[in-house]
């Protein structure tokens, strides 16, 4: 075979680098003779962002794939369970305004229209909240309850559930993993310049210290900065900022107050005056931010918005501010160089889609890894339609929030709301959802990130009406509906009466940890 | 609720022990916690399995008296049947503690002195009138020190299984005569597959930590689940 692909250079050393380093070479064999190459040069002067502190179900698999122990994991990364995301304040912004989306399917979903049996019965004293009468997991939630049993295996659950995790822990510990047991070779240094071939390709990175690094293919891992896509390739950006308004974060590490303080089990998302406060519990702190518009707020407002959220400990705090810019790279692969993480694009932490996309760009890489450079491009190609149909699906499910609002405390909800700053194709899928609710055949793509489901509890969750007048008869299998109302009902009995508090099952795991059976 | 006191020839010299309460202790027990030294015993008769302890979620040796709570197939007019009644039982109502708590202190036995089988002060004593310790109470104190011994062996297997990566989940679909069935989750038993394959290091570690004796008791004793079977159906028909 004539230019095989033999070494791959990922450049940059958070959480996207690692993650990528640690698929590839766990799927291609890095710690053997004749597997793949794997580097990793990482700048020992450039801090990691550290952003994403949420994660979605796909990292239970992303850290099976890469050998790696669960029990492990939430010991050196403070990890705690996540369950979903409560969103509050969203609707009205009233006190007792608060949705869910939580991460099991709604009862009965694929087997009827649950959604439309839901709405048909909303005149009916025992409805309560969509994601209430239709999943058992928002009463855990609220109940601070973990998804599972120190007896569950490892990965296993009883409700499906992710992780909150802290982002500098999780780098360091994937790095130790990669370089210890997946044979990854691991470069601390600067790239000063980059070398190419004649067809464009990059040759090589060459670092203040330890010289040339050649590769076959170069992941560009490098954050904000986009070394390669960006600044090499000149790739241009496309900002979506007119459809997502939010440009800044101001976060802060929260302690608890007594050590054993309940952990949420879920991220607990609060709209404010302009934008909105993250708040995720783990072991040893919370970590909480206000992303809002500048556009509608200044920075003094937003920190007074912040201070007031978090309480008298605010004083003391350190509070950090990054700069979101709203979009994405027109591609991510070209030539010999793809990009992974915050250097492919970047979009508010709504619903947790940073370390997802990481997760799925290092699968789809590995997974697809050309054997020659003669067949890069068509992979190119492929990865680059796969990836821009999942930011533009991403950015109009992170909109769907917004527009279902009615809060009009500040130009920031109703500016929101504006037509013109909403996608042709959520528009589509809204005014076929007026009359139905959103279900699998909207949803066709293999590529697809949120599924129908995770819709209708944004829509529903938020008071949407679809409006069945014209078809009632496919609301007529009442006994379908009751049965998966009530069966849910009793999962709700059965499961919090089974699992144990958030809290309680952390410390079990530190002290006990998880069986892998 | 249990109230332990240190065991004394002052205080207790005039304490029965009732031995037919004692046995009650497990009338309603289907799964009870057993250490190595009693899988000859138990296998005759019952099937011994492992379950996860609900407050660690950590693999403990059990032995299976029946198919769901409070089921004891071998408690019957209100007396232990089977061949061999398992230390845990045996020992009630004494523990062992630390003294004063501390977990470094020389150990004590303790009474628990709200246990039934006090109750009525009729049975066996624990020590002469010249306060030496009588001939059941030494059985006792035996009995204790073969579960402390005992929990040390335990964990030595389990740890050797589970590196070895022996354990697997046991799945038990069972119907009975009335047609019922039960699906029986939580049991975990010896992978056969995965024990045949293991290369000659590992079992000569096994052979010669004595431990292989244990492996495949534990295989043999499986049949005893369908002898459960029958004594259920037996009472089901009754």
């Amino acid at each position: 075979m004539s230019n095989p692909i033999k070494t791959v250079v990922i450049v940059g050393g958070g959480i996207a680098g690692w993650l990528t380093a640690g698929r590839l070479a766990a799927k291609h064999k890095g710690q053997s003779v004749n597997g793949l190459n794997v580097v990793l040069v990482e700048s020992p002067h450039i801090p990691i962002v550290g952003v994403g502190e949420g994660t979605w179900p796909t990292m239970r698999s992303t850290l099976l794939a890469l050998g790696i122990s669960e029990t492990d994991f939430i010991r050196e990364c403070d990890a705690s369970f996540k369950q979903g995301a409560k969103f509050a304040k969203w609707v009205d912004g009233k006190d007792d305004d608060f949705y869910y989306h939580p991460l099991v399917i709604p009862q009965g979903f694929g087997k009827g229209d649950i959604a439309g049996h839901w709405l048909a019965k909303q005149h009916n004293a025992d409805t309560s909240s969509f994601s209430n009468d239709v999943c058992y997991q928002e009463a855990l939630c609220e109940q601070g309850l973990a998804p599972k049993t120190i007896r569950t295996p490892e990965y296993a659950d009883v409700a499906n559930y992710a992780y909150h995790l802290d982002s500098g822990k999780f780098a360091l510990f994937l790095q130790k993993h990669c370089t210890n047991t997946l044979g990854v070779k691991h470069v601390l240094d600067d790239v000063t310049s980059i070398n190419t071939l004649e067809n464009g390709d990059i040759a090589s990175v060459l670092t203040s210290e330890h010289g040339e690094v050649a590769g076959d293919l170069f992941v560009d891992c490098t954050g904000f900065s986009s070394l390669l896509l960006g600044k090499h390739y000149q790739v241009p950006f496309k900002s979506c900022s007119d459809v997502l308004f939010i440009d800044t974060a101001l976060a802060v590490h929260v302690p608890y107050e007594n050590e054993n303080d309940e952990i949420a089990s879920h991220t607990l998302s609060t709209g404010q005056e302009a934008g909105w406060i993250w708040d995720i519990g783990l072991q040893h702190r919370r970590g909480v931010g206000y992303v809002y518009s500048s556009k509608h707020s200044s920075e003094e407002q937003a920190k007074a918005v912040l201070a007031r959220y978090v309480g008298d400990t605010f004083d003391s705090l350190t509070v950090r501010k990054i700069p979101i810019v709203s979009g994405y790279r027109e591609k991510f692969w070209q030539n010999n160089c793809v990009a992974v993480g915050l250097s492919a694009g970047f979009l508010e932490p709504l619903e947790a889609s940073a370390l997802v996309l990481v997760e799925l760009s290092a699968q789809m890489i590995s997974e697809q890894l050309p054997q020659s450079r003669d067949i890069m491009d068509i992979v190119a190609k492929r990865f680059n339609e796969t990836f821009l149909y999942r930011w533009e699906k991403i950015i109009d499910f992170l909109k769907l929030h917004y527009i279902l609002s009615k809060r009009t405390d500040n130009t920031f909800w109703t500016d929101n709301r504006d037509p013109k700053s909403i996608p042709e194709s959520l528009k589509e899928a809204m005014a076929l959802w007026q009359y139905r609710a959103p279900a699998d055949h909207d949803f066709t793509s293999r590529n697809e990130v949120f599924p129908a489901a995770s819709y209708q509890y944004i829509l529903y969750g938020m008071g949407f009406k679809s409006d069945y007048s014209q078809h009632v008869y496919a609301l007529d299998d009442i006994s379908f509906a009751q049965y998966h109302f009530a069966q849910n009902k009793k999962l709700i009995d059965k499961a919090v009466s089974l699992l144990p508090k958030n809290r309680e099952l952390i410390n079990k795991v530190i002290e006990f940890g998880f069986n892998r059976i | 609720m249990a109230n332990l006191v240190a065991v004394d020839n002052k205080n207790h010299i005039n304490t029965k022990v009732n031995l037919k309460k004692v046995e009650q202790y497990g009338a309603n027990l289907h799964l009870i916690p057993v250490v190595l030294s009693e899988f000859i015993h138990l296998a005759v008769q019952y099937p011994i399995v492992i379950t996860k302890n609900g407050n660690t979620g950590q693999f403990v040796f059990s032995t299976m008296l029946g198919f769901e709570k409070n089921e004891n197939l071998f408690w019957k007019n209100e007396q232990w049947q089977g061949l061999y009644v398992p230390l845990q039982i045996r020992r009630q109502p004494f523990f062992v503690e630390a003294k004063g708590g501390n977990k470094n202190n020389e150990l004590a036995v303790c009474l628990n002195t709200n246990s039934p089988a006090l109750l009525d002060n009729i049975g066996e004593g624990l020590f002469d009138e010249k306060g030496n310790e009588s001939k059941y109470f030494q059985e006792v104190k035996a009995s204790l020190a073969q579960l402390l011994m005992g929990e040390k062996e335990n964990k030595i297997l389990l740890d050797q299984l589970t590196s070895m990566a022996l354990i697997q989940s046991m799945s038990l679909e069972i119907s009975f005569v009335n047609k019922g069935t039960l699906q029986l989750t939580g049991l975990y038993t010896i992978d056969q597959e995965k024990l045949a394959s293991l290369n000659n290091e590992q079992v000569c570690s096994l052979h010669k930590t004595g431990l292989l004796p244990a492996i495949y008791t534990m295989i043999t004793s499986l049949g005893q689940i369908q002898a459960l079977i029958n004594l259920k159906n037996k009472r089901l028909t009754k």
